[in-house]
């Protein structure tokens, strides 16, 4: 029984109206909010590199947007553009209607970096101040604000210590409460939740939903999955510098999965391969193979002819819940076969048969 | 408050408590104490010379200090990602880097004042009077570290610290023979039209540092220089005016750079 690959350009077409068709839901869903912002085919080219490729997005005021992606998949590009420290090759960025880096935006905007790094030298109370005054806040009413937010971050009682006698976590900590000085409108975080441990980990979290409740609009950049889930309204999964999936969290999961256990498959790396490009995770235990797939009919019924194309048994088909795990896993594996570098296990690099 | 100042007395605090330049002011400073040693010469020699290589200690340290400080200056913001969560504030491209200019300007004057203040008050103490002459010394090493300094900055936008520091330094070097540059422009006759001509261009581009070294005058008190104050008055706008086309550059490809 022959099998065809998943990647067809028929699919790829099929890719793209999906994607223009989760853009229509999201601006039917969100009539009448603004766009806080709008990237239209954005191009970003470093010499021979292609770091964003044609991406187009909305996001809406009083949202939370997630930004997904591998490492590489030009998350970071994208919002260095946003933010105007980096200028697109092509195409057109607005942030609450103006050009990005525009100086009267930059009033209503904020940005944590991953891992940011301040002034050693300073407290944490200098450096929300520092950053206050770049705001042009002075006086009784900087100190009030820094703190009010010392105080949300959770930082009052060593407010004046020095940076440098800091933790990992506290310096997010102060790099949130310097993030929030000028009362923004969006709020770009990168990787928020990067090294925290888990108290720390979802006191951010819970003050990222409590931002939302306030009516901010949250850009999010992160690589905690289950994070994503559980705070954002729609989510984009970018690689290698194209988006490929967007949507809400929930039509991306929507469907649920299939787990499929079989055993006794005669394979190859080709077979191998092409059941990877299928699936969203396959486990090889003794003889039988664990395949987790989505849900969807086309989908499932190709993984089962892949079985029966390798002369194997079908031992069980369950339906389970999929998580945005899974579909960032499709998503990614989807690029890497696209450009045609897709990991191989070592498991998969010898000619096989499970079980035989 | 200025965003400018803002952005310098950050960079100032940050720069005063880097190690290495804590280390050029202290060995300049053994080097200045040091030099009150000589005692094998006559007294009026003996002052000459103090003078001459105390002010020679306190330019090369700051010399030193300056383009180790505003090579860096740029490149540790960036590596440091600081420059991310300033530049997405409403701060505007060239307040943040004449902010960061004027940060790494306050901190080798206060490096220079350090070692200023030591100098003049040993040679107080062996005077017996205040020698306004080294005075006028200082302030030209000062203005020279301004220049220095705007080098270092200009070529941190365009280019690694390690080539910055070599170029830094040669630029300085050259500047500081500027009369030689001089001399080969002028057509005598003995030169091409081309050699001439391309001599003149070193000695109008290259920064004019040799203009500034007073201790000539200090060594040798029989040369004179006719009108002292609008000599130094000169010098002084002449660094000013060099320092800013520099940042004026600088901020050209600033505002067009990505970070």
């Amino acid at each position: 029984m022959a099998i065809e690959p998943t990647e067809t350009p028929s699919t790829v077409v099929d890719r793209s109206r999906d994607l223009e068709a989760a853009a229509e839901t999201a601006a039917v869903a969100n009539e009448g909010y603004g766009k806080a912002i709008q990237i239209q085919n954005l191009v970003k080219r470093y010499k021979t590199v292609t770091a964003v490729n044609d991406i187009s997005l909305d996001v809406y005021n009083g949202e939370i947007f997630g930004f997904l992606g591998p490492n590489g998949a030009g998350k970071t590009t994208t919002i260095k553009t946003l933010l105007g420290l980096i200028f697109p090759t092509s195409g057109q960025v607005t942030v609450l209607g103006k050009e990005a880096g525009d100086i009267t935006v930059k009033e209503k905007i904020s940005y944590l970096p991953e891992s940011p790094y301040f002034y050693e030298h300073m407290s944490a109370r200098e450096v929300v101040g520092f950053y206050g005054s770049l705001f042009g806040l002075s006086g009784a009413e900087k100190t009030k604000r820094v703190d009010m937010l010392l105080e949300q971050v959770g930082l009052q009682t060593d407010s004046r210590k020095p940076l440098r006698a800091f933790s990992k976590g506290m310096l997010q900590r102060v790099g949130i409460a310097q993030s929030l000085i000028n009362d923004p409108k969006i709020l770009f975080f990168d990787e928020p939740t990067s090294g925290l441990d888990p108290v720390a980990h979802r006191d951010i979290r819970n003050l990222i939903l409590h931002l939302k409740s306030e009516g901010r609009t949250i850009f999010l950049s992160s690589h905690q999955l289950s994070d994503v889930e559980l705070v954002c309204d729609r989510v984009s999964i970018l690689n290698q510098g194209k988006i490929r999936r967007m949507g809400s969290v929930e039509d991306l999961i929507a469907g649920g999965n299939v787990e499929i256990i079989a055993e006794n498959v005669a394979s190859d790396d080709a077979k191998m391969a092409l059941l990877k490009s299928m699936t969203s995770d396959i486990d090889v235990v003794g003889n039988k193979l664990i395949i987790t797939a989505s849900a969807d009919t086309q989908t499932k019924n190709r993984v089962l002819d892949w079985v029966r194309a390798g002369n194997g048994d079908v031992l069980s088909v369950t339906q389970t819940r999929r998580t945005l795990e899974d579909i960032f896993y499709e998503t990614v594996r989807e690029g890497e076969i696209e450009a045609g570098t897709a990991f191989v296990t070592p498991s998969s690099t010898e000619s096989m048969e499970v079980g035989n | 408050m200025s965003t400018i100042w803002i952005i310098a007395k950050g960079t100032f605090g940050e720069a005063m408590r880097r190690r290495i330049l804590n280390v050029f002011l202290f060995v300049a400073l053994a080097l200045i104490i040091m030099a009150f040693a000589f005692s094998s010469f006559e007294p009026r020699q003996e002052l000459v010379l103090i003078k001459g290589l105390g002010l020679s200690v306190i330019l090369l340290a700051g010399v030193f200090i300056s383009v180790i400080l505003s090579i860096n200056l740029l490149p540790i913001e960036i590596e440091r990602r600081t420059i991310y969560s300033i530049l997405s504030k409403p701060v505007q491209r060239y307040e943040f880097l004449c902010g960061k200019f004027l940060g790494g300007l306050l901190t080798v004057l206060a490096n220079v004042g350090l070692m200023a203040l030591a100098f003049i008050a040993l040679l107080t103490i062996k005077e017996h009077s205040l020698d306004t002459s080294v005075i006028k010394g200082i302030v030209m090493n000062a203005f020279q570290l301004l220049m220095v300094c705007a080098l270092g900055v200009t070529f941190s936008v365009m280019m690694t610290p390690f080539v910055n520091f070599f170029l830094t330094f040669s630029i300085y070097f050259l500047g500081s023979i500027s009369t030689v540059w001089a001399s080969l422009a002028t057509d005598d006759g003995k030169h091409s039209l081309l050699t001439v001509y391309f001599f003149k261009f070193v000695h109008l581009t290259l920064p004019n540092f040799d203009n500034f070294n007073v201790q000539n005058s200090i060594i040798h008190p029989d040369v004179h220089i006719t009108n002292e104050q609008v000599y130094i008055a000169q010098c002084i706008g002449y660094a000013i005016a060099y320092s800013a086309a520099l940042l004026l550059v600088a901020t050209f490809v600033f505002d067009r750079r990505e970070v």
